[in-house]
């Protein structure tokens, strides 16, 4: 049992800056999810954790011990990599038994360990092949058992469901939300999958380009968004983000206006408006009307992508509602759901 | 004319080459064996006796085999020595960033030597008056001082397996350099976080992806130690005695010191056998994945 600490931590290659002055704490039992595009850092900063890059400054703390100068296996570390690898010369079994074996875990008790393990994943008809004869899905599943396999003081997770079919996802998404109540292991997991963070995270740090943007739970990531680029990243399909001005509280871009936004006078505001507080209608009956440029059937909804000059606006409308390619439709925001951001800065506004 | 012909004809040339310089003394080396031929009785090619040059060699020739456990000695040390300096190499110039490209350059450079250059230069630094080598060796270790290499068995032996492993280990420290580099970094990454210490990330994890590269390495390198030649001549001469002749220089000496061609080519024929045999099973290892 551990917490994480990163104290100032940077991790530069020549100039290029992988990491930037990173300070986070985490909670011993936390569920940390890093979420963000990809080459923002995330890899690196797992692999500074796990003693597999040095940082070029700052500390890292695992608990009471300063590790920087730590060997990996000093740091008593358990790491899913986001390529696997696996032992390409050792079966499934010998894979997943490899931590319990270099242990020196008696035989009996690391088979009985091993075979959990691979219950787990659903990996039990493919102890005995090599990871050569396994899928994508199959091979990450073996990853994921040879972490599982013992119980270190920190798990390190780098997207090890990214390969999985949906099915499969969902399933081990599940099983990895029941083992981190069960084992109550520190965990820090990677993902640019959102529907995961959301589930599985105590709270949710969103990373870009080596800074984290901002550390919450996972509806104050959705429902607050500090800045620009969280609310840009966060929810699927992305936030509409429009750029214009405000007067006398009302927005206005290009032929656009809404009234009763708040804020007074100011230039350079960016209005962000989710898909789903964006109501969609008959011409005339909203607060400004759009030409219909795509129509998306999901399912459970449908999403209308319309247009009026250079704006271009998503909204997610009911599943019984009907409109053409071309033809004009009316739109309107929940005022009261729009977020406001200064153009330069990126940050937010806050009325 | 079709494809398959063309092909044929454009082959044609080498395809003779080879036939007339590797077929064709083949077979007469072959045909020689069975013969008996001494150029100090005639200088034609004697009758026909069977393979008696052969059970001449295996059963009544004592030189025979004590050749052949030099040449087996040699093999062993000899490819056993590259290959442990070669991985040594390898290993740490895989390792180190800086000046990489310089000291590679160095290394390659004994390889790039003439044989026969390698076999004087190091007779030479061997020598106890005026020698390098032999004048530190007996500065650092005073019994060594004025040690006659080239009359001690076991110190021409060592000289003959130091040249070849200095002369062949760049070659396959190259080799396994570019079998380390092809293991994915992240199965030793994972082994280390596993717990496993250096040793044993080496041993469970880089040794086992190497091992194809590293078989291929020590056949190949075992038909180069017995077919060792130019290091013997400029060297030892095969002795003392016959302590460091082996299989490839003691069939020279016959043929050409004794002028038994028959028994020389009989015993050509047996490294041939043993060189064919090693080739063989390197080319399955070698191409075993190719269609
Ligand atoms: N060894 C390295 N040398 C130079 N740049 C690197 C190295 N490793 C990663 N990077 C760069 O650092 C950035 C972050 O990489 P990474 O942490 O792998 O991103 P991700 O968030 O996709 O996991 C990327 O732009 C990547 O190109
Ligand atoms: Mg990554």
């Amino acid at each position: 049992m551990a917490n994480i600490s990163f104290r100032g931590v940077t991790k530069r290659w020549g100039a290029f800056v992988g990491v930037h002055e990173l300070h986070l704490e985490v909670a011993d039992q936390e569920f940390l999810v890093l979420l963000g595009p990809s080459g923002c850092g995330k890899t690196t900063t797992m692999r500074m954790v796990a003693g597999l890059e040095d940082p070029s400054e700052g500390e890292i703390w695992i608990g009471e011990d300063v590790v920087n100068d730590m060997s990996p296996r000093e740091r008593d570390v358990a790491m899913v990599f986001q390529n696997y690898g696996l032992y390409p010369h050792m079966t499934v079994r010998d894979n997943i038994g490899y931590p319990l074996k270099v242990r020196g875990t008696p035989k009996a008790e690391a088979k009985a360990m091993i075979q959990a393990a691979a219950e787990k994943v659903e990996l039990v008809p493919f102890l005995d092949r090599k990871p050569a004869a396994l899928s994508g899905g199959q091979r990450q599943r073996v990853a994921l058992a040879r972490s599982l396999v013992r119980t270190p003081r920190v798990f390190l997770m780098d997207e090890p469901l990214s390969n999985l079919d949906a099915k499969l996802r969902v399933t081990m998404r599940a099983e990895l939300k029941h083992l981190h109540h069960e084992l109550r292991v520190t965990t820090i997991y990677v993902t640019h999958d959102q529907m995961e963070a959301m589930t599985l995270a105590t709270r949710v740090a969103v990373m870009n380009k080596g800074i984290i943007q901002q550390l919450d739970a996972p509806e104050v990531i959705y429902n607050d968004p500090a800045n620009l680029f969280v609310a840009g990243f966060i929810g699927s399909p992305s936030m509409n983000l429009v750029e214009g001005r405000l007067e006398n509280g009302g927005f206005h871009a290009g032929l656009i206006a809404v009234p009763g936004v708040g804020g007074g006078n100011r230039e350079n505001i960016v209005l962000g408006i989710r898909p789903e507080d964006v109501t969609v209608g008959a011409p005339g009956s909203g607060q400004f009307d759009m030409e219909v440029y795509t129509v998306e059937l999901t399912g459970e909804s449908i999403l209308v992508t319309a247009r009026a000059g250079k704006t271009q606006l998503t909204a997610h409308a009911d599943r019984h509602f009907r409109c053409e390619i071309g033809e004009r439709v009316g739109m309107s925001f929940d005022v009261a759901r729009t977020y406001l951001f200064d153009a330069k800065s990126e940050e937010r506004i806050r009325l | 004319m079709s494809q398959r012909r063309l092909a044929f004809f454009l082959l044609a040339p080498a395809l003779l080459l080879v036939a007339f310089t590797t077929i064709y003394p083949l077979i007469v080396s072959l045909w020689t064996s069975f013969h008996d031929y001494n150029l100090t009785r005639s200088l034609n090619m004697g009758p026909w006796i069977g393979v008696e040059n052969y059970t001449e060699a295996f059963k009544y020739d004592p030189d025979f085999w004590k050749v052949m456990l030099v040449t087996a000695t040699f093999v062993i040390l000899d490819v056993g020595l590259t290959m442990l300096v070669a991985l040594g190499l390898a290993v740490l110039l895989l390792r180190q960033g800086f000046g990489k490209t310089f000291l590679r350059t160095i290394l390659i450079l004994p390889f790039a030597m003439s044989p026969a250059l390698i076999g004087i230069s190091w007779r030479f630094m061997l020598n106890p008056d005026f020698g390098g080598f032999a004048r530190t060796i007996g500065a650092i270790l005073p019994f060594m001082r004025d040690v006659d290499y080239f009359a001690n068995p076991y110190l021409a032996m060592g000289a003959l397996v130091s040249s070849d492993v200095w002369h062949w280990s760049p070659y396959f420290c190259f080799m396994l350099m570019g079998g380390l580099a092809s293991i994915p970094p992240e199965t030793q990454e994972a082994a280390r976080i596993d717990g496993a210490s250096a040793w044993r990330v080496f041993r469970d994890v880089t040794l086992p992806q190497l091992k194809p590269v590293l078989v291929v390495a020590i056949i190949l390198k075992s038909v180069f130690a017995l077919k060792v030649f130019d290091a013997i001549v400029t060297m030892t001469s095969g002795g003392p005695g016959r302590e460091t002749t082996t299989l490839g220089y003691f069939a020279y000496q016959i043929g050409f010191r004794d002028y038994q061609f028959g028994y020389a080519a009989a015993l050509a024929y047996i490294l041939t056998a043993i060189m064919f045999v090693l080739s063989l099973s390197y080319m399955r290892v070698a191409f075993r994945n190719a269609p």
